[in-house]
């Protein structure tokens, strides 16, 4: 399924649930580099740069009490809910008398069940075919690890060999609990951890997929779309 | 007038504050005007953070209340893996009460609202 097919049947998904639920005002779906992956038909065009950017700044602030899964506005004319779906964020505004828990519905099952349903039943462009790997989480702290995971350099060799030589720089990392994330990746660089079937997580994204250390996860290499084999 | 000019209004939010303080799963508040700030976390080393997120919250909700015309804002919720966020302003005051993320803070809420309503029929006594 390509981009533009993945993002129109999200499209259409918010546009019926705005036609159900008229009182729904606005709804997109939006990365959190900012980049808006769909949004229903609405009537008038509103830039939501200025909120999506503002947005991205509490997301960086809200690291203290572990990332930022929902925000929600409540004023005298309406509502507005920022919800985390898998690594996107989902952002509905709604009237006053809109029924709240129609609107959770929306937001905690329906979007995510689509999202899933259009990943799963055909896989996206940059959705990896190649086997996975099972690998121990360990930690990966300091002040520039960034946001990059780090694996032995023998794996991403033999994925990249066994890929028709692609180079290696993203990977999908899969808990025992079914949650899973995309996340840069390089190799080991630190020898005590070398050869030991490890994947150092940061900081971050240990807290996103709520890791622990010694957990048993499923690592897939992410081919770079235009050079599958 | 700020609320520290005015005591009965000050004592009313204190004592919900104090109320609300004692409840488990509270992890403290922040509230702050123009000149000062009164902070009571169980963890002082996070005052920093904490205080940054308090004022991007509210930040980001007035933006998101004039994108999404929402009006007059009466609260912002903002839950994490953790830790979970309710600021409103009342006055001048802009207050911030962190919670475990358990904690329903639809009856904080309605606690604060009582206070407010008193703030209001004392403002209109006056």
């Amino acid at each position: 399924m390509s981009e533009d097919i993945y993002a129109n049947a999200l499209k259409t998904a918010l546009t019926e649930v705005r036609n159900i639920c008229p009182d729904i005002t606005r709804s997109f779906i939006f990365t959190e580099d900012g980049t808006i992956i769909a949004e229903a038909a609405q009537d008038a065009e509103v830039s939501t740069e200025r909120a999506i950017h503002s947005f991205q700044s509490l997301i960086e602030k809200a690291d203290t009490i572990g990332g930022l899964n929902t925000f929600l506005v409540n004023g005298s004319k309406g509502v507005a809910q920022i919800s985390r779906v898998n690594n996107m964020y989902l952002a509905l505004s709604a009237s006053k008398k809109a029924d709240m828990t129609f609107i959770q519905s929306v937001a905690r099952i329906i979007v995510p069940t689509v999202m899933k349903l259009l990943e799963n039943i055909v896989s996206t462009p940059l959705k990896s075919t190649s086997p996975s790997q099972n690998l121990t989480a360990e930690n990966l702290t300091g002040l520039f690890t960034g946001e990059t995971a780090q694996i032995d350099n023998e794996i991403l060799k033999e994925w990249s060999k066994n890929l028709g030589n692609v180079r290696i720089d993203e990977i999908e990392v899969e808990t025992s609990n079914g949650k899973n994330a995309r996340c840069k990746v390089k190799a080991i660089s630190e020898r005590e951890f070398v050869g030991k079937g490890l994947i150092r997580i940061p900081e971050k994204l240990s807290r996103t997929l709520e890791l622990e250390k010694g957990e048993q996860l499923k690592v897939k290499p992410i081919i770079p779309e235009g050079k599958k084999v | 007038m700020s609320i520290k000019d005015k005591p009965e209004e000050s004592a009313n939010l204190y004592f919900a504050l104090e109320n609300i303080r004692s409840k488990e799963g509270i992890i403290g508040y922040i509230l702050r005007n123009s000149k000062s700030a009164s902070v009571d976390l169980n963890d002082p080393d996070k005052i920093i953070d904490y205080a940054m997120l308090s004022t991007e919250s509210l930040e980001t909700g007035e933006i998101a209340s004039e994108i999404f015309e929402l009006g007059v804002i009466s609260s912002v919720v903002v839950e994490g893996n953790d830790v979970k966020v309710l600021s409103l302003v009342i006055g001048d005051q802009r207050l911030s009460i962190f919670m475990a993320k358990e904690v329903d803070h639809n009856r904080m809420l309605k606690e604060l609202d009582l206070t407010k309503h008193s703030q209001k029929r004392n403002e209109r006594l006056n």
